[in-house]
C-alpha cells in the first residue's frame, strides 16, 4: 500500500500524541493512586488514633463506675465506623484487613454494650477484668491490623511509583525509538528521493532525458516524478542534445572538408587541398630547412585516349594514374589533381634526386601496368611527362614552385614527352 | 539450583546480546543498535520484575485439616492452587475435629494440623511440645444459647432456675459459665443437664430442657428444625473461637515449610475477601454443606492470618476457670 508523506507525518504525529497522551494519563492515574493511598494512610492513622483513644478510655476510666459517660466512647466508635466506611477500592490484602477491623469493631461495640448493662455490675471482678482485657486485646488487634494496613498502603505507594517509573521509562523509550526511527526514515526517504530527482535534472542538463525511478514511493514524490517523466518523454522526442549536435556538425564539417579537398573523380586531393598542403610544407621547410621537391605530371596524349575510349575511358585512365602514383610514393608524400590530366606530388624531405627516382618509378610502373579497359578488352598504354622542381631561395611561395615545376613539365613535353625534366637543370630523358 | 541455572541462562543471553550490540555499534547501524538497546533494557526490567516466576524447590507437606467451615482457607487454597507458587506441595489429611488433627501432628502422621483455642489451651497444660504458627480464622459466635420461645427467656437473668442442656467439659460448658458470670450468676443458679452434642436437639424437643448451648452445626440444625420454637440470645463476642495452624516443635526446615504454607493460606484468605460468594461455594462443595448453613455461619467468621494476645487471653481465662482440667476430647472443634 502506497502511503503519502503527509499521511506518514500525520500517522507519526498521531502516534506521538497518543504515546504522550498515554504518558500523561498514566501520570494522572498514578497521582490518583498515590493520592488514594495517601488518603488511606491518613485514614488509617485517624482510625489508629481513635482506637488509641478508646484504649485509653478503657484503661483510664472505670467503665463499670456509675458516673461513667459512654458518650465519648460511642462518639469515638461512630467516627471509627464512619472512617472504615470511607476507605475505597481496596486490594485483596487490604480488604482482608478491613474485614477484620470491621468485624472486630462490631464485636467491641457489642461487648461494650453488654458490659454497660446494669446486670454486668453484679459480675465478679475476675469476669470484669477478663472482659476489660478482652476489649483491650481486640483494640490491640485492630491497632495491629492498622499497622499492617499502613505498611500495605506504603507498599502500594512504592509499587505505584515503581510501576509508573517503569511505565514512563518504557513509553519514553518507545517514543524516542519512534522519533529516531521516524527522523531516520524520513531523512532517508527525502534525501534519497531528492537525490534521485536532482540526479535526473543533472542528466537532463547534459541532454540525457531519462526516467526517474524512485527507491521510495510516496504520493508526493511520485506525482513530481510522473510529471517530470512525462516532460522528459516530450523533450526526448523534440530536443537534440548539444553533444549530438556537436558531433553531427563535426561529422558534416569533416565530410564537407573532405568534399572540398578531394577531387570527386579520382578521390585524391584537389587543387585547393594541394595549395593548403603545399603552403604547410613550405612553412615547415622554412622551419626545418629540409628539402622540398614538387613533381608535376601530365598524361601524354590524353585527348586521344578520350577520343578513342570516351570520357569514361579518360576518367578510368586518370584514376589508374592516381592508383599507380599512390602505389609508388611514400606516406609522407602528397598526391593531388592539379587540373585536367595534370597531377602534382609534393615530396617533403626529398631532394631533386629523390624526386627523379620517384618519377622514374612512376613512369616505369605505368609502363609495366597499363590501363586495361575490361569492356573492350583493350590495353591503354600511356606515358607521363614529368617536371620536377626543388624549393630554392628564389621561390617566394608555393605558387612559384609549382610554376617552375610546370615549366619543367612543359619542357619535357617540348622535348618529346614521356620524359622527366628538372627545373633549372638537366633533362633526364 | 533451578534458580541459579535460570540466572546463568539470563546472564549468558545478556552477554550475547551485549556482544551483538558491540558488533552492531562497530558498523554504526543506528536503528539496529537502538532496537537491541531496547531489548536489553526490557530484558533487564523483566528479569528484575519476574524473578518470582522461577520454579522453586518443593517440599512435600501433609496437613491434618479438621473438617469444618472454619477450615475454609485450606479448601479455598486447594481450589485456587494457592500453594503452587510456594515452596510446598501440600497434601490434606481430612480428620473429624481439631483434636484428631492435633493427635495426627503429635504422632508425626502429619506435618501440620488445624486446632482450636480450647485444644491448644488443654494441650499446653499437658506440656506437650508443639508450636502455634498462626491463627487463620476466628469466630465470635460459634457457641450459641437457644431457648424455648414459649418459656420467654429474654435475657441471661431469665435463665435463673431454668433447665439448660450443655455438653460437659467443652466450649459449651465454658461458654455458659462465662455468660452467666457476666450477669452475676453462676452454674449453681441453673439446672445443668449434660448431653452429647448431637443429643442436645433431641433433649430440647423432648422438653427435657428449657435451653440448650450447642455449637455449629448443631445450632444451625436446631434453628432450622425448630424454627420459631427457639429463640437465640445475642451472645456474640462473649466467647471467641480461633483456628490455628500447629506443628510439632519446629526446626529450621519446618519453619521454612510453615512460612510457605502460610503464604498459600494468605493468598486463599485474600481470595476469600475478594470473592466471598465463590469461596462459600468452594467450602459448600468440599464439605457437602447446604448454602443456608454456610450463609448462617459465614458472617461470624473473621478470616485473617495473625497471632495476637486473644489466644493467650483465652488460654489464661480457660485455665483460671479451671477449664484446663476438663476433658476436651469431646470437643469436635
Amino acid at each position: 500500500m502506497k502511503i503519502s508523506l503527509s499521511q506518514r507525518i500525520c500517522f507519526f504525529t498521531v502516534t506521538c500524541c497518543l504515546l504522550f497522551f498515554i504518558l500523561i494519563s498514566s501520570l494522572v492515574w498514578s497521582l490518583q493512586q498515590v493520592d488514594i493511598a495517601l488518603s488511606r494512610d491518613r485514614d488509617v492513622h485517624q482510625v489508629n488514633n481513635y482506637a488509641n483513644t478508646l484504649k485509653q478510655l478503657i484503661i483510664s476510666d472505670s467503665i463499670y463506675a456509675d458516673d461513667y459517660s459512654q458518650d465519648k466512647w460511642l462518639s469515638s466508635q461512630l467516627k471509627l465506623i464512619n472512617l472504615l466506611k470511607l476507605i475505597p477500592s481496596l486490594t485483596p490484602q487490604q480488604q482482608t484487613i478491613q474485614n477484620s477491623i470491621h468485624s472486630q469493631n462490631k464485636n467491641i461495640k457489642l461487648l461494650f454494650n453488654k458490659m454497660l448493662k446494669d446486670q454486668f455490675k453484679n459480675a465478679s471482678r475476675a469476669i470484669k477484668t477478663h472482659f476489660k482485657m478482652r476489649l483491650i486485646t481486640q483494640l490491640e488487634v485492630i491497632r495491629a491490623d492498622l499497622v499492617q494496613f499502613s505498611s500495605l498502603v506504603q507498599q502500594d505507594i512504592y509499587t505505584v511509583i515503581k510501576r509508573q517509573a517503569l511505565f514512563i521509562i518504557s513509553v519514553l523509550l518507545v517514543s524516542i525509538f519512534f522519533l529516531l526511527y521516524g527522523a531516520f526514515r524520513w531523512t532517508q526517504i527525502f534525501r534519497t528521493s531528492l537525490n534521485e530527482v536532482k540526479s535526473a535534472f543533472e542528466k537532463n542538463h547534459s541532454g540525457h532525458f531519462q526516467k526517474i525511478k524512485l527507491s521510495y514511493h510516496s504520493n508526493e514524490f511520485d506525482s513530481i516524478v510522473h510529471e517530470f517523466n512525462a516532460m522528459n518523454h516530450k523533450l526526448s522526442k523534440t530536443t537534440v542534445s548539444l553533444e549530438v549536435m556537436q558531433k553531427t556538425v563535426e561529422d558534416k564539417t569533416h565530410i564537407l572538408e573532405q568534399l572540398s579537398n578531394t577531387d570527386p573523380l579520382t578521390k585524391v586531393a584537389n587543387r585547393r587541398a594541394l595549395y593548403q598542403r603545399g603552403n604547410l610544407e613550405l612553412s615547415r621547410e622554412h622551419r626545418t630547412h629540409n628539402k622540398l621537391t614538387v613533381m608535376l605530371l601530365d598524361c601524354d596524349y590524353f585527348k586521344q585516349v578520350n577520343d578513342q575510349f570516351g570520357h569514361q575511358g579518360g576518367d578510368d585512365l586518370l584514376k589508374h594514374i592516381c592508383k599507380i602514383c599512390n602505389k609508388e610514393i611514400r606516406d609522407i608524400n602528397f598526391l593531388a589533381r592539379f587540373g585536367g590530366e595534370e597531377f602534382v606530388i609534393i615530396l617533403p624531405n626529398c631532394d631533386i634526386n629523390g624526386g627523379v627516382e620517384i618519377a622514374n618509378r612512376i613512369q616505369s610502373s605505368l609502363a609495366k601496368n597499363p590501363l586495361i579497359i575490361i569492356k573492350n578488352k583493350e590495353v591503354v598504354n600511356v606515358t607521363l611527362s614529368i617536371g620536377i622542381c626543388t624549393l630554392s631561395n628564389k621561390h617566394k611561395d608555393f605558387e612559384q614552385l609549382i610554376n617552375d615545376a610546370d615549366k619543367s613539365m612543359y619542357q619535357a613535353k617540348m622535348n618529346g614527352r614521356n620524359r622527366i625534366e628538372v627545373s633549372g637543370g638537366y633533362s633526364l630523358h | 539450583m533451578a534458580n541459579e541455572k535460570a540466572k546463568i541462562i539470563i546472564v549468558s543471553i545478556l552477554i550475547k546480546l551485549l556482544t551483538l550490540e558491540l558488533t552492531t555499534l562497530t558498523i554504526k547501524f543506528t536503528l539496529s543498535t537502538f532496537i537491541i538497546l531496547i531489548i536489553i533494557v526490557t530484558t533487564v526490567l523483566l528479569y528484575s520484575n519476574a524473578q518470582h516466576i522461577w520454579p522453586l524447590e518443593k517440599y512435600s507437606v501433609s496437613i491434618a485439616v479438621a473438617q469444618s467451615p472454619l477450615s475454609a482457607p485450606f479448601y479455598v487454597a486447594k481450589s485456587i492452587n494457592a500453594f503452587d507458587n510456594t515452596c510446598v506441595s501440600v497434601e490434606y489429611n481430612d480428620v473429624i475435629g481439631g483434636q484428631s488433627a492435633f493427635a495426627k501432628v503429635m504422632n508425626a502422621e502429619a506435618d501440620f494440623g488445624t486446632s482450636s483455642d480450647s485444644i491448644i489451651a488443654y494441650e499446653s497444660l499437658a506440656n506437650k511440645p508443639f508450636v502455634t504458627h498462626a491463627m487463620f480464622v476466628q469466630s465470635d459466635n460459634d457457641v450459641k444459647i437457644m431457648t424455648r420461645t414459649s418459656v420467654k427467656i429474654e435475657s441471661v437473668l431469665d435463665l435463673k432456675g431454668k433447665r439448660i442442656g450443655v455438653t460437659k467439659s467443652t466450649a459449651s460448658d465454658y461458654f455458659l459459665s462465662t455468660l452467666l458470670a457476666m450477669d452475676g450468676l453462676s452454674v449453681e443458679d441453673v439446672e445443668l443437664y449434660h448431653y452429647k452434642p448431637d443429643q442436645l436437639l433431641k433433649a430440647f424437643t423432648d422438653n427435657e430442657v428449657d435451653a440448650i448451648v450447642p455449637w455449629e452445626p448443631h445450632a444451625f440444625k436446631a434453628a432450622t428444625l425448630l424454627n420459631e420454637q427457639v429463640t437465640m440470645l445475642d451472645t456474640k463476642n462473649v466467647n471467641s473461637l480461633g483456628f490455628h495452624l500447629i506443628s510439632q516443635r519446629s526446626d529450621n526446615l519446618l519453619v521454612v515449610k510453615a512460612a510457605c504454607v502460610l503464604q498459600g493460606l494468605s493468598s486463599a484468605i485474600n481470595y476469600i475477601a475478594q470473592y466471598p460468594e465463590k469461596s462459600k461455594k468452594i467450602v459448600r462443595d468440599e464439605l457437602k454443606l447446604t448454602s443456608s448453613f454456610i450463609d448462617w455461619v459465614w458472617p461470624d467468621y473473621i478470616f485473617k492470618l495473625g497471632l495476637n494476645q486473644s489466644l493467650i487471653l483465652n488460654i489464661k481465662y480457660q485455665i483460671s476457670s479451671d477449664m484446663g482440667n476438663r476433658n476436651a476430647n469431646d470437643s469436635i472443634q
